[in-house]
């Protein structure tokens, strides 16, 4: 198990560097910028998926990803400090709220957890409405990486992305990890042998939220501009497409899935109406014919091919 | 034989569903080193008690006592970290997870986070006491039901429980497994010095292995003793025969 | 006191449509024990297709009632069918199932909505009333409009009433929402109750938008907007309860009207989350439901 884990580290550890390396020769702007949205999409896909370890859908990821944009608007153009600051905070500020936010709510379970996770979202996307001072309704501008690392952002979104993507694969296959799934199986046994299976829950989300934070520091300063409207329960909606198209039993699954429909949806994009159709059909046709995904499929030709090789 | 040191004392425990009394002032008593039986015919209240004990449900009325502290309204986690650990009649087990996973779970709820190296000694020493090494790989949903009763078995096992209360734990075990499972309980018992306390519907696993015997009946404690008294108890057999014959 | 009776009267209107919405919505959930995102597709269908035909029935000759009957048998008759599909193509597979039905319908929402936008773009469409006029009612103009929805919304609700007190289907479809195996156990044909049930629903959805239509700025995202407030009105007042959904869905336009008026609209949204949010925490099953 260990040497399994060690090999799909360093794995995962060469996949990033080589692109990000491929980033640094990319100068197409459009292009850099699509691996960036890639990139970010995967993380918030992958940040959903790691409740998933405790059987939770949590549709409040849209929440954390967008109190990770504000809280890294904030920090930038309202006290001014700087960009590193911004970043890091961007995690933090979703990770309190996440850890308070799961300690109310981790009580309840599935379809009312669910549901709150939604209702969540439209609270906060509501009040950031009515605070003028980081612009109500029309969000905020200006959020900009510093001038020296600007050239280079794609290349530093994705080594971000990656660090945070390896240490949820890493924390996923802990012990802690574990009892994650543990909980998700039989939480009564769980509870049975004397671990806090609540506070367990907690954490879960809390990490998941610092992650989605990041993703959402790192889409406003890709974006420079945030508003409100980004970060709607469709957002959550468009994290669950990667996650199913992608396939939820493995870490990869959500990162196939972000990068397969956002190289998609560029296509979409030009009929209008496009990329809501296009999400559409892409969660309706997963969840009707191929619920394991991608990686599901995958796994299946294995099993074939293994049954083949044995005949 | 065992001593009387009193591990576990409910004292006047009862437990009220609306107007049922599911369970009504039981003074019972676990002792150190005892292999208690827990028995009476169905709806008597035993899963009620199991879970009284255990900290599952809370009680109506009545106190709990683990090594002499009032431990009356703890959960299940509090309970579990005074050496109380209980498996479950239905689905004991995380079917997703490996053997290997599933013991790693009691290991970790005993054993704390720097300590890795010992918890994996641990698992190893759960899964040989129950027999379990050859199948440490396999996910553990797809194994037989005589071996995903071994698996819960060996969950609890993992925590060195001081306690050990197993739900109806030979359900649907043949003879062969039913004995071999029995022999476990005793070694279990040797080996970590603890008491054992054993739900069953098997009367003749219970009267084989019990050192004591505690009789519910109607939610209330109906005879406690040794097998031999318990098998000669008039009352006892009343209440089996009066349920068979209840209509 | 004559715009408390103002706001009483806008809440009991705003209500009288989440009431057609959280009936559909409470009926699907309590017989197929499935969350239907999509619901307000229906609505959103049903608007649309009324908002477009409609000038077009005009323009033709038709005269004013004609064409308006026409159009809302084809907007209502749309929306039927594409619940037909709805239901057969997917949704019977996942009873039971709630978050794969929520996940499943989710994505139904944004294909659909996808669809609405790009063939009926995303302008604001307006229809005239059906029927002109007011009424002046202790010294507040209501229009007739208003007072049609919240009749057709009382009429239909003592139906489904009925509906379900008194006839085998409805008796089976209570006994369905309590428990489906002794139901099953019964007698009672599990599936075709399901699918009545359903496109009951359905039919109340699109109604819901039949009568709004002049009423409201049908947009390609108007039913979802509508949707989400009666699900809220469903939790709170109970899932798969019947007086429950009407009571939260007069609750929640009381909130709307009063709210929105001494706040403004968003406040009253965050209230009405923030209530959501509580209910699912301290009394899931709602002010009235039985789960």
């Amino acid at each position: 198990m260990d040497k399994r884990e060690q090999q799909s580290l360093a794995k995962g550890t060469i996949a990033v560097l080589v692109v990000a390396a491929l980033s640094l020769v990319i100068k197409d702007g459009y292009t850099s910028n699509l691996i960036i949205w890639m990139a970010i999409a995967a993380l918030i896909a992958s940040s959903l998926r790691f409740v998933l370890l405790i059987g939770e859908l949590n549709f409040a990821t849209a929440a954390f990803v967008g109190l990770g944009a504000y809280g890294a608007g904030v920090v930038l153009t309202i006290l001014e400090w700087p960009f590193v600051i911004a970043l890091v905070f961007s995690g933090i500020v979703a990770a309190l709220i996440g850890f308070l936010f799961g300690y109310v709510t981790l009580k309840v379970k599935g379809p009312f957890f669910l549901l709150i996770g939604f209702a969540f979202t439209e609270v906060v996307r509501l009040i950031y409405t009515k605070i003028d001072i980081i612009g109500s309704n029309s969000g905020m501008v200006g959020i900009f990486p510093p001038d020296l690392l600007a050239p280079y952002y794609p290349t530093f979104a994705i080594l971000v992305v990656g660090i945070m993507l390896l240490m949820l694969y890493k924390i996923e296959n802990s012990h802690l990890g574990k009892t994650f799934k543990g909980i998700r199986d039989n939480d009564q046994v769980v509870l049975a042998v004397g671990i806090n299976v609540h506070m367990i829950k907690v954490l879960c989300l809390t990490i998941s939220a610092f992650a989605s934070g990041i993703a959402g520091g790192l889409m406003a300063f890709v974006n420079n501009v945030i508003s409100p409207g980004d970060f709607s329960f469709l957002l959550s909606t468009f994290a669950l497409a990667y996650l199913k198209v992608g396939g939820e039993d493995k870490p990869i699954g959500p990162i196939l899935g972000a990068i397969l429909l956002v190289a998609l949806s560029t296509v979409a994009l030009s009929f209008g109406g496009g990329d809501h159709i296009f999400f559409g059909i892409a969660i309706v046709l997963t969840v009707l014919l191929m619920p394991k995904g991608i990686v599901g499929l995958y796994d299946k030709w294995r099993q074939h091919r293994k049954g083949e090789r044995a005949a | 034989m065992s001593s009387h040191q009193v591990l576990l004392k409910t004292e006047g425990i009862s437990r009220r569903y609306g107007g049922l009394m599911a369970v009504s002032e039981l003074d019972m008593e676990i002792r150190s080193g005892e292999i208690l039986g827990l028995i009476g015919p169905n709806g008597a209240g035993k899963s009620t008690t199991f879970n009284l004990i255990s900290g599952f449900v809370k009680p109506t009325a009545g106190k709990l006592f683990i090594d002499g502290k009032d431990v009356t309204g703890s959960n299940p986690t509090q309970i579990s970290k005074l050496g109380l650990v209980r498996t479950f009649q239905h689905g004991s087990l995380m079917k997703t997870l490996t053997v290997h996973d599933n013991i790693l779970i009691g290991a970790i709820g005993a054993i704390p986070p720097a300590h890795s190296r010992q918890r994996e000694d641990r698992v190893h020493e759960a899964a040989e006491m129950l027999g379990l090494t050859p199948f440490m790989n396999e996910v553990s949903g797809n194994l037989p039901h005589g071996v995903q009763r071994l698996i819960s078995i060996a969950i609890a096992y993992a925590t060195h429980p001081r306690i050990l209360c197993l739900d109806e734990p030979l359900t649907g075990l043949n003879q062969t497994e039913a004995v071999n499972t029995l022999n476990i309980f005793r070694q279990i018992r040797d080996q970590l010095k603890c008491s054992i306390l054993l739900v069953e519907h098997n009367m003749k696993a219970v009267m084989q292995v019990c050192e004591r015997i505690v009789v519910l009946h109607h939610g209330q404690l109906l005879a406690t003793g040794t097998p031999t008294e318990i098998r000669s108890n008039q009352d006892v057999v009343n209440a089996y025969l009066g349920a068979k014959h209840a209509h | 006191m004559e715009t408390f009776i103002q706001l009483v009267f806008t809440g009991l209107q705003i209500g009288a449509v989440y009431v057609l919405f959280s009936l559909g919505l409470t009926l699907i959930f309590g017989v197929m024990k499935v969350v239907n995102f999509a619901h307000g597709q229906f609505f959103t269908m049903t608007a649309l297709l009324i908002a477009v035909i409609l000038p077009f029935f005009t323009a033709a000759g038709l005269s004013v009632l004609p064409a308006y009957i026409l159009a809302v048998l084809i907007g209502i008759g749309a929306s039927l069918v594409f619940g037909l599909i709805l239901y057969q193509g997917g949704l019977r597979f996942f009873q039971r199932d709630l978050e794969g039905s929520f996940i499943l319908t989710v994505g139904v929402v944004m294909l659909m909505e996808g669809i609405f936008l790009h063939y009926f773009g995303g302008v604001v469409r307006a229809v005239p009333p059906f029927i002109e006029g007011s009424v002046n009612f202790l010294g507040v103009n209501i229009t007739m409009q208003r007072i049609l929805l919240i009749i057709v919304s009382m009429v239909f609700t003592i139906i489904l009433y009925r509906v379900l007190g008194s006839t085998k289907i409805g008796k089976a479809m209570r006994a369905v929402s309590i428990d489906h195996e002794a139901a099953m156990l019964q007698g009672v044909q599990y599936k075709k109750i399901a699918f009545a049930g359903f496109m009951i629903a359905t039919f109340l959805g699109a109604l819901a938008g039949a009568i709004m239509a002049p009423l409201a700025m049908i947009s390609p995202t108007v039913g979802s907007d509508y949707l989400v407030k009666g699900f809220i009105a469903v939790i709170i007042g109970g899932l798969g309860s019947v007086p429950g959904a009407i009571v939260g869905s007069l609750f929640i336009g009381m909130i709307e009207s009063f709210g929105g008026f001494f706040y403004d609209p968003s406040i009253a949204n965050i209230a009405m989350f923030a209530l959501v949010m509580i209910t699912l925490l301290v009394r899931p099953k709602g002010l009235l439901g039985n789960g």
